[in-house]
């Protein structure tokens, strides 16, 4: 009954069917379904298949990224196990929904752990959600888990790799350049949540560090959107650069209260560190020309990065629509995760989680989203090439490229 | 269709038995469901039986998860004798603070401005946990230890399974007691008309601060119990989605039976267990519109499919 692509049915839907077909008469209708969220491989082998839990938000406030997120997943999947699967065995994935919601999230990841039993868990993209999941992974369900979103830094739980920039990735290059390319005097408007507090510590260091000045650093509640009194204290008090870390929905008014002010008409830089092809649509192009980012991957890296291009090319011919490849949401660090994790199982030899651990130490790729990417041992976190963009006309264009693979500096 | 005593002793038999047939996953599964009856019984005796509207329930199951959060984290205070009564204990004096401010004042209030000031209570505890970083702000506090009882731990699976059933089961027969008592059937008598009760003599808003502040004393336990059993507290667990779903639970099982709060949070979280399997990317509009047909269609809930008619002495769902 399972065809390629591999829906199915399987012995453990089985016996949810028939737990739910006594325990609840409503679900009798909807027990006739699509089965479970089980992608098979098309082939078997003797040891079965590795499995590979995926838990993101496929659903609620965030589910766009959560969506890229299990198709580059699937994506990474297929492509393994056309060369063979690892050690010889193809790979599986679970997906469940950790649905923007944390309560939910840790329900559906213990499926993952207690019930699918799998190898090893990629996802979560919140920090909260990180907090939420992680436990029921690494500490009570001795499980590896690999975290792909650029985040504030600081999570050394043992087992637990990050593959998505870090503040350090994110300012060490970036920071200098937009001095270069805008000036001195920076505000730093944020958000109120953990995320932007420490990333602006990280930069106020570095600003101040390259002879930098912080004109100030202001939090404000996650859903406001009215910012006239801070883009009133940006005009009046000369600021060249504008490292902002508001989110949506507050982002887009902001942006363009700050446009209507003549900001970048006088020579203001505005930038934002978490800004990919999915939060350029925020608002209209003009009124965020020349917006700098700087992240492990943006679209136009494709022109010169043949490896990058080659996975770019692959998402949008299976992924055609609206969600698209992008490294704000936590996609590129999933595929890289995915990569490594796959480089670290091959050298163990052994699914076994220490094994993996010890071996995804020190696991290299060399290829991927932006390029090569390499675990800094003994540190679980990834070291990688950053990109800085400037938005033109609605996409970006690549103004800098680090040197090397830039580290993470975290644990 | 058989009686409600029937129904109530046929889940007690089921849940007493229920580890013995399951595998681990289900095991914790259930206690999760278990923990969040309590938090839906708690709804269920201050409207189906008071007749006051609380939005706000997760305000007291929250605040005590994060204060037993603390304990673990800070104090390193983990002992069962210890977390729980003090999560009965935070529950019982936010709940009568609360009480206290909104049903004590000089003029009775309407049923709205209750369900308004626990909603906004609930509001402004989970934007206060937000912001407030000794309480780790977005991000919640993660990696709570394991309970202990002396030198063991009670860890999720049938131990702490049979820790939640048993406060279950206790929490289930006081309230069962409680609104059969004359204490209840007062509060039956203010529901139903609450100037004539007030008229005969009784503190009409005295009687409900007592019994909210007792609800909010159960979804406290249940707070305790669900921050040991996940592991961690968000400030989500004291807001308005988490309020508005324990509304959800005791709607769906039909209000004011107490054993209805019960069926409501097992159908719910089943339904939801299921549809995430089935359909991850659309499953929350699915079980949305499900809810709705059933409250549409059957308002007394899903109790009204087992149980036909009122049951003598009892008092019917929310009138």
């Amino acid at each position: 009954m399972s065809d390629k692509s591999g829906l199915r049915d399987s012995a453990s839907g089985m016996t949810r069917r028939r737990f739910l077909g006594s325990a609840a008469w409503t679900t009798g209708a909807i027990a006739t379904g699509a089965g479970s969220w089980a992608i098979r491989p098309a082939w078997g082998a003797a040891t079965g298949p590795i499995k590979v839990g995926i838990a993101t938000d496929l659903t609620g406030a965030i589910g766009y990224a959560g969506n890229a997120n299990a198709n580059i997943a699937k994506l990474a999947m297929k492509e393994i196990n056309a060369k063979g699967g690892i050690l010889g065995r193809p790979i599986e994935l679970y997906i469940e929904d950790t649905a923007s919601n944390e309560a939910t999230a840790v329900a559906n990841v213990r499926k993952l752990i207690q019930r699918d039993k799998v190898d090893v868990v990629f996802g979560g993209i919140t920090s909260s959600m990180r907090n939420a999941i992680k436990d029921v992974i690494v500490t009570r369900g001795r499980t590896l888990y690999i975290y792909p979103q650029l985040y504030e830094g600081k999570e050394c739980t043992p087992y637990i790799f990050c593959t998505g920039p870090t503040p350090a990735q994110q300012c060490d290059e970036f920071i200098p350049w937009l001095m270069k390319n805008g000036g001195k005097r920076f505000a730093l408007p944020s958000a109120n949540y953990v995320w932007p507090h420490v990333l602006n510590q990280y930069a106020r260091k570095v600003i101040e560090g390259n002879g930098g000045e912080v004109i100030f650093e202001e939090y404000y509640p996650l859903d406001q959107v009215e910012y006239s009194a801070t883009v009133n204290k940006i005009m009046t008090n000369k600021v060249d650069v504008v490292f902002n870390t508001v989110i949506p929905p507050g982002v887009g008014p902001f942006f363009k209260q700050l446009y209507e002010a003549g900001f970048t008409k006088r020579g203001g830089r505005l930038s934002c560190v978490y800004y990919d092809e999915n939060t350029l649509n925020i608002n209209a192009p003009h009124e965020i020309e020349g917006l700098a980012s700087c992240l492990d991957y943006f679209r136009a890296v494709t022109k010169d990065e043949p490896g990058s291009a080659r996975i770019q090319a692959e998402y949008d011919k299976q992924f055609p629509g609206n969600i698209v490849f992008a490294a704000g949401s936590a996609a590129t660090g999933m595929y890289r995760g995915l990569k490594l994790w796959q480089a670290a199982v091959t050298e163990a030899r052994s699914v076994d989680r220490e094994a993996v651990a010890k071996a995804l130490d020190h696991a290299k790729i060399s290829e991927g989203p932006g390029g090569p990417a390499e675990m800094v041992p003994g540190k679980r976190h990834c070291k990688m090439r950053m990109y800085t963009a400037v938005a033109k006309q609605g996409t970006y264009d690549i103004v800098a490229r680090s040197k090397g693979l830039v580290d993470p500096k975290e644990c | 269709m058989m009686p409600a005593r029937a129904l109530e002793g046929l889940l007690l038999v089921v849940f007493a038995l229920l580890p013995l047939a399951l595998q681990p996953f289900w095991v914790i599964f259930v206690t999760r469901v278990l923990i969040l009856a309590l938090l839906a019984l708690s709804f269920d005796l201050v409207w189906g039986f008071a007749g006051i509207m609380s939005f706000g329930q997760a305000l007291f199951f929250g605040a005590a998860g994060y204060v037993v959060a603390l304990l673990a984290r800070d104090a390193g205070v983990t002992s069962v004798f210890v977390v729980l009564p003090a999560a009965l204990a935070v529950g019982l004096a936010l709940a009568f603070l609360v009480a206290s401010f909104l049903l004590l004042g000089r003029h009775p209030p309407s049923i709205t401005f209750v369900a308004l000031g626990t909603l906004t209570g609930s509001y402004a505890g989970d934007r206060l946990a937000r912001g407030w970083y000794y309480l780790g702000g977005q991000n919640g506090i993660p990696s709570i230890p394991p309970m202990t009882a002396g030198p063991a731990q009670v860890s999720e699976g049938v131990t702490y399974y049979y820790l939640a059933l048993a406060f279950l089961i206790a929490v289930y027969a006081a309230c069962r007691f409680l609104v059969g008592s004359q204490f209840g059937l007062a509060l039956a008598g203010i529901r139903i008309n609450e100037a004539r009760m007030a008229f005969f003599g009784y503190s009409v808003q005295l009687l409900k601060a007592v019994v909210f502040s007792v609800a909010g004393a159960i979804a406290g336990i249940a707070g305790g119990l669900y921050a040991f059993h996940e592991g961690f507290v968000w400030p989500n667990m004291l807001g308005v989605i988490l309020s508005t779903q324990i509304v959800l639970y005791a709607l769906f099982g039909g209000v004011g039976t107490l054993i209805g709060a019960v069926i409501g949070v097992i159908a719910i979280e089943i339904v939801s267990f299921v549809l995430a399997d089935a359909y991850p990317t659309v499953w929350p509009v699915i079980l949305g519109v499900l809810l709705l047909v059933v409250i549409l269609f059957r308002p007394s809930g899903l109790i009204s499919l087992f149980v036909p008619r009122r049951i003598p002495g009892e008092v019917d769902g929310a009138a």
